[in-house]
């Protein structure tokens, strides 16, 4: 009898929409009869150290945050990000991987898994949040109407310069002027050793999805659509290759 | 419908955590930092509306402007059952969720707002499936429990939650005619398709559920989450205590841990003296808040 490997997948269960991410992984594993996974709720160290792979949900990030140090999920998840295993960040989950943020609260404190810089409520308020249906054909085959939703949703606003990044501005308008307080990572035990890949710009030039090496950060969330391929490719391209 | 999804959205990204009542840009900066997911923007929080018996209405715009510019998680603000006006002037200033509330005085007797013709989402007080149901069919995005607010009392939010629980089991129960679902949804005022459609979602309502109304401690908020709920409202429980900061990071936390009750037990535990409460039964039913609404 062969056992078969088991892949356990933690949704972070802090605060936010981690039930959709954990129904969209289940759906989007249903064909792969000869892998087993463990799609699991992860609220403590002992839970975390159980994963495999990362997925931190959307949510609000300054509660997602605050709440992450006070019960003791900080400074796990930061050696989580040194154990060099698989991370995918929607909205609130892309803030708090990065290594710096813009218009955030002085008592958010960040991950620093993604040389990039982050703009919270890059579009505006809720009154502006928005859906578009997107081409992310150049990195996920066949793709090239993935219905996103963007809700008070944050942008890359600058990809930071590192021995493998040369410092990139998407569009200089979107930082304010008076809004110049940057939020940075403590995080000075880790730096990830991959360039930062852009794999979706909209139309108005804003970053919304980049990859470097096996950490994965969405503007958008593709959790809240009844489509898993996004998922799907998760798990292909960063779950199973690991 | 795409407004619907986005709004629906929102509040998906509120689940597991906690929406405090604010009357000023101070306590708004407390209830951000103790972690809520988003703030209620009032002039007066309900216990001093209680108490004062007078027409509460909608807040100055200038106190809701001042909290949206000092916190950056989202900012809700009520307006009075019916009131379709007040809640223009809201989606004009730009506040991120209107609360549709029994605790400010109902402008409309008969009708609640029709909510679909708004752009910027609504959440709705329901004691019972059927107004739950009529709620979403006017296009709520959000549902909440109508607790007595105010009281510190949890036992009406408790009996809404569990009367829901109870009522989508009726519903989606396999024994279930169509008969009976026909006479449901008649009797309830609603079509009988969102009482077909709870039945494909195996009796998952499809909008968030938050409970609301009487919550003044960590287990109170534990035990709303326990039954069931998405998250937890949070009024006067918190500015009413001795340390608001203290207990606004304590209930956030038994949200989160809302299953441990080792955790409960720590969060519980030194938090000084807890609101005043009211205990419903107290009450006069025409005082009673959760009358309101229809």
């Amino acid at each position: 009898m062969t056992v078969l490997k088991q892949y356990t997948v933690g949704v972070l269960a802090l605060q936010g929409a981690f039930k959709e991410h954990i129904e969209l992984l289940q759906a989007a594993t249903q064909t792969y009869s000869d892998l087993n996974f463990k799609f699991i709720e992860v609220r403590t160290p002992e839970e975390l150290i159980t994963c495999d792979s990362l997925v931190i949900p959307g949510g609000e990030s300054t509660a997602m945050s605050l709440i992450a140090e006070r019960t003791g999920m900080f400074e796990p998840l930061l050696k989580y990000i040194q154990s060099d295993k698989p991370i995918w960040g929607t909205c609130a989950g892309l803030i708090f991987l990065a290594k710096q943020i813009i218009n955030g609260r002085p008592e958010q404190k960040i991950l620093g898994a993604l040389d990039i810089q982050v703009k919270r409520n890059a579009f505006g308020r809720q009154q502006e949040s928005f859906e578009s249906p997107l081409d992310f054909g150049s990195f996920i085959p066949g793709v090239d109407n993935f219905p996103t939703v963007f809700i008070r949703a944050p942008v890359i606003s600058k990809i930071l310069e590192t021995s493998y990044n040369k410092e990139f501005i998407p569009i200089e308008s979107i930082i304010d002027n008076q809004d110049q307080n940057i939020i940075y990572s403590n995080n000075k035990d880790f730096q990830n050793n991959s360039p930062v890949q852009v794999l979706h710009k909209l139309d108005s030039g804003l970053i919304v999805a980049v990859r470097q090496g096996k950490i994965l950060g969405t503007s958008f969330h593709p959790e809240l659509t009844n489509d898993f391929r996004f998922h799907k490719w998760f798990i292909d391209e960063f779950v199973l290759k690991n | 419908m795409s407004e619907q999804k986005l709004n629906k959205g929102l509040a998906q990204m509120l689940k597991g955590g906690v929406i405090m009542d604010v009357v000023n840009s101070e306590q708004a900066k407390i209830a951000e930092k103790a972690g809520a997911v988003a703030v209620m923007a009032l002039e007066r929080i309900p216990a001093d509306m209680r108490a004062s018996g007078q027409v509460c209405r909608m807040s100055d715009p200038k106190l809701i402007q001042e909290i949206m510019d000092t916190v950056s998680i989202p900012v809700m603000a009520k307006c009075r059952i019916g009131h379709f006006v007040e809640a223009q002037v809201l989606e004009a200033i730009g506040v991120d969720y209107i609360d549709e509330s029994e605790v400010l005085t109902p402008a409309d007797k008969k009708n609640h707002i029709k909510k679909e013709n708004f752009k910027v989402p609504f959440v709705c007080g329901a004691k019972n499936l059927g107004e739950a149901l009529r709620r979403i069919n006017e296009g709520a995005s959000m549902i909440r429990s109508k607790g007595e607010a105010g009281t510190g009392d949890i036992s009406s939010a408790v009996g809404h939650v569990s009367l829901i629980s109870e009522q989508i089991q009726y519903i989606i129960s396999p024994e279930r005619t169509d008969e009976e679902l026909e006479k449901f949804a008649k009797d309830e005022r609603i079509p009988v398709e969102l009482l077909h459609q709870l039945k494909t979602l195996n009796g998952k309502l499809p909008v968030v559920n938050f409970a609301a109304g009487g919550v003044a401690t960590p287990s109170d908020a534990a035990l709303c989450m326990q039954l069931g709920c998405d998250g937890v409202f949070v009024g006067s429980g918190i500015f009413k205590s001795k340390n608001p900061e203290k207990l606004a990071t304590a209930i956030v936390n038994a949200v989160t841990n809302y299953k441990d009750p080792k955790k409960i037990l720590e969060y519980s535990t030194d938090l000084g003296d807890l609101m005043f409460g009211v205990a419903i039964d107290q009450l006069k039913d025409n005082e009673k808040l959760s009358q309101r609404g229809w």
